[in-house]
This record gives C-alpha cells, sequence and structure tokens, in this order.
C-alpha cells in the first residue's frame, strides 16, 4: 500500500530536504518504488544532492501545480544514476528567482487548483506502482508547503533544538496538523548530545519521537552527499534506517 | 417505546426529510440562504479548509481528496450517516466552496474551482 510522507518544520534550517533525500534512497535502496518531490517551490535545494545535469529538465513541480503538466511529465528517473533497486523518481522545483516571485503572488484559487492537481498527481503515482511518496517542504504555513501536508498521510516533523522552533511546532501541530487529522511523527535533528540515533524522548504533543540525530560536523560539511549511499554506516544512514523501519510500522 | 426503536424513528424521520430537502434543492424550489454565504472571493483552498468548523473541514477534506462524489461516497470514508454529510455538503454548497449537479439520479458534489 502506498503511503505519503510530507516532511515538514516550523523554522527552517532544520534539515528537512536531507532527510527527505536520504530517507527516498533508503527506501529505494530497499526496492520499493519512490517518488520524491520538491515541494519547497519557494526556496529549492533538491538539486544539489543530484549529479546529473538539470539544466535540461523541460517541466517542474512548478508546472505540476499549476496544472499545465501531469505527474509523468515533471518526474526524472535517477535509480540508474544512483544504483537503487526500486525506481528512484525525483520531481524538481525550478530555482529561477522570477519564477519564485510570480508563485509568491498567486492568488488562493491558484492555491486551491494547486492542492487538487497535487493530489491527482499522487493518485497517478499510486496507479504506477509507487509504494512511497515523499514531500519536501519548506518551512513554516507556507501555502506549498500546507498543500503537500495535506495531501500526505504521515507528518514527518523535523526538528532542530532550538526553543523557537519548539514554541512554533507547538502552533503548527494544533494549528494545523491536528486540524487536518494528520498523522504525526518528530525527528529530532542536530540534536546537542551524541546519542547514535537513540530517542531521548519518547513523546512531545502527544506526537511519538521516532530517531534523534545528534549534531555532528561531518554531516554538515557532507551535506552534498546521499549518506545512505555513500557511507551506510554513518551515524545518519542508520538513523534514517532507523526512522524508515519506524515509518513502516508507523502505518 | 424502548429507547433503540425511539432512535431508530428520529433516523427513519430525519432521513426521510433529508430526502425531500435534497429534492427541494434540486428543483430550485429552495433558492440558499444569502445570510450563509461567504465572500464569493473566497476559494476554497487550503487555509480556508483549516478556518471550518471540524465537521465541515473532514467533509471538506475527503471531498478534495476523492473528487466529486456523492454523499453517499463521502459517508462511507468518513464513518458517519449519509443524510448527516447531505447535511455538511449541502452546508458548504450555500457557503460556496462547494458545487452540486445531478447525473441520473444521483447528486454530485465537488469543489468550486470557478470562483473569483
Amino acid at each position: 500500500m502506498t503511503f505519503t510522507i510530507a516532511v515538514h518544520s516550523a523554522k527552517g534550517g532544520t534539515g528537512k530536504t536531507s532527510i527527505s533525500v536520504n530517507l527516498a534512497a533508503a527506501y529505494a535502496l530497499d526496492g520499493r518504488n519512490v517518488c520524491l518531490l520538491d515541494m519547497d517551490v519557494r526556496g529549492p535545494s533538491l538539486r544539489t544532492f543530484f549529479k546529473h545535469d538539470t539544466s535540461g529538465i523541460p517541466f517542474w513541480v512548478n508546472d505540476l501545480l499549476s496544472g499545465k503538466r501531469g505527474i509523468n511529465e515533471v518526474v526524472v528517473d535517477v535509480s540508474g544514476e544512483l544504483g537503487t533497486n526500486g525506481k528512484f523518481l525525483v520531481g524538481y522545483s525550478k530555482a529561477d528567482i522570477n519564477e519564485i516571485r510570480e508563485l509568491a503572488s498567486k492568488d488562493r484559487k491558484w492555491q486551491s487548483n494547486a492542492l487538487k492537481n497535487i493530489i491527482i498527481g499522487k493518485k497517478e503515482l499510486i496507479r504506477n506502482g509507487t509504494d512511497v511518496i515523499i514531500f519536501d517542504t519548506g518551512p513554516g504555513v507556507e501555502y506549498e508547503s500546507i498543500n503537500a501536508v495535506a495531501a500526505s498521510d504521515i507528518v514527518l516533523i523535523v526538528q532542530s533544538p532550538t526553543k523557537a522552533c519548539f514554541d512554533c511546532t507547538e502552533q503548527l501541530v494544533n494549528g494545523v496538523y491536528k486540524s487536518l487529522n494528520k498523522k504525526c511523527a518528530i525527528v529530532d535533528n542536530m540534536h546537542h548530545c551524541s546519542v547514535d540515533g537513540n530517542v531521548l524522548q519518547q513523546k512531545r504533543y502527544d506526537i511519538p519521537v521516532l530517531v534523534t540525530i545528534p549534531c555532528m560536523c561531518n554531516i554538515a560539511t557532507r551535506s552534498q552527499e546521499i549518506l545512505v549511499l555513500s557511507d551506510r554506516g554513518h551515524v545518519f544512514s542508520m538513523a534514517i534506517s532507523c526512522m524508515k523501519h519506524k515509518l513502516e510500522s508507523f502505518q | 417505546m424502548p429507547e433503540n426503536e425511539i432512535l431508530e424513528e428520529i433516523l427513519y424521520n430525519l432521513k426521510e426529510i433529508n430526502s425531500k430537502l435534497d429534492r427541494l434543492l434540486s428543483k430550485g424550489e429552495i433558492v440558499p440562504f444569502s445570510n450563509e454565504k461567504l465572500n464569493v472571493n473566497s476559494s476554497l483552498d487550503v487555509m480556508m479548509l483549516l478556518s471550518l468548523p471540524d465537521h465541515l473541514r473532514t467533509t471538506a477534506t475527503t471531498l478534495f481528496e476523492i473528487g466529486p462524489a456523492t454523499a453517499e461516497d463521502i459517508a462511507e470514508i468518513t464513518r458517519k450517516e449519509r443524510a448527516v454529510e447531505s447535511n455538511y455538503l449541502n452546508q458548504l454548497v450555500r457557503m460556496e466552496h462547494v458545487e452540486k449537479y445531478r447525473e441520473g439520479r444521483k447528486v454530485y458534489f465537488h469543489i468550486n474551482s470557478n470562483m473569483c
């Protein structure tokens, strides 16, 4: 059965994209058919993880949201490049300032249709045999991010250990996730205790904390690597693997 | 009369009233209450969805997920009575967030995309 995960956070810089890419790669390594979509359309960064030239990509997630293109025209198959057992599809957002500026001026009708188009794309992916769909979102209450949350089955909340992040997350939990009846799970990222992926706190805001990833310089300095592919023994890779198993049983 | 029989009778009557209201609405004999209308410029986007009361939000979210659907289709997912969902859907119609149309004997609802 297909499940859709929105990787979201209250604040920026919590490691959503790193976790999204590595989690998607971990599922694809396991032989699952995966689709990873860059829903951080106002600050796209997914492309930095992939080596192939994206300048020739004809269509983007932006085209899916606007309804100009269907999901099958927007995604690129990277499973050959990465050597995964399952199909690994990626949809990028266009990192063009004119495009981003235009998106910022879209009205509510456009956003309403964007949500419909995400759901249509999701249904098409399910029909095509996709097992796991991952939305890498932008932080906070941006339209595109909340649309992705609304279209998901599970919200994976990435938290960094700051009071601001904790306070804002609580607001999101009560004002968005619970209102949309979403299943939620928390990942503590960049934690200041070296805990090797163990969980320090079982629950927060009545939501399970799946894993705690320690703050390590060699995660930050290798931020353009997909560590689950290049270094499976790394603490980060093992935390992702743990997260993957827990999310599966979370269904 | 035992309590369960009273409840069954109430439920039966509610269903009857609801189906009669549906017929009247579909014939255009009842004009939607103007004081329940929202600004026609307010599309049902995700932020508007979040501001709806819980019962209407669940119905509207389900309609977003499954596309055009009857009250019965929605009720199957939300596990509420068809008559209840029909009532919620018609509230959303009066608020202009949802539109309804007839196909044969069935009444379908869909998210209104013709606003603004």
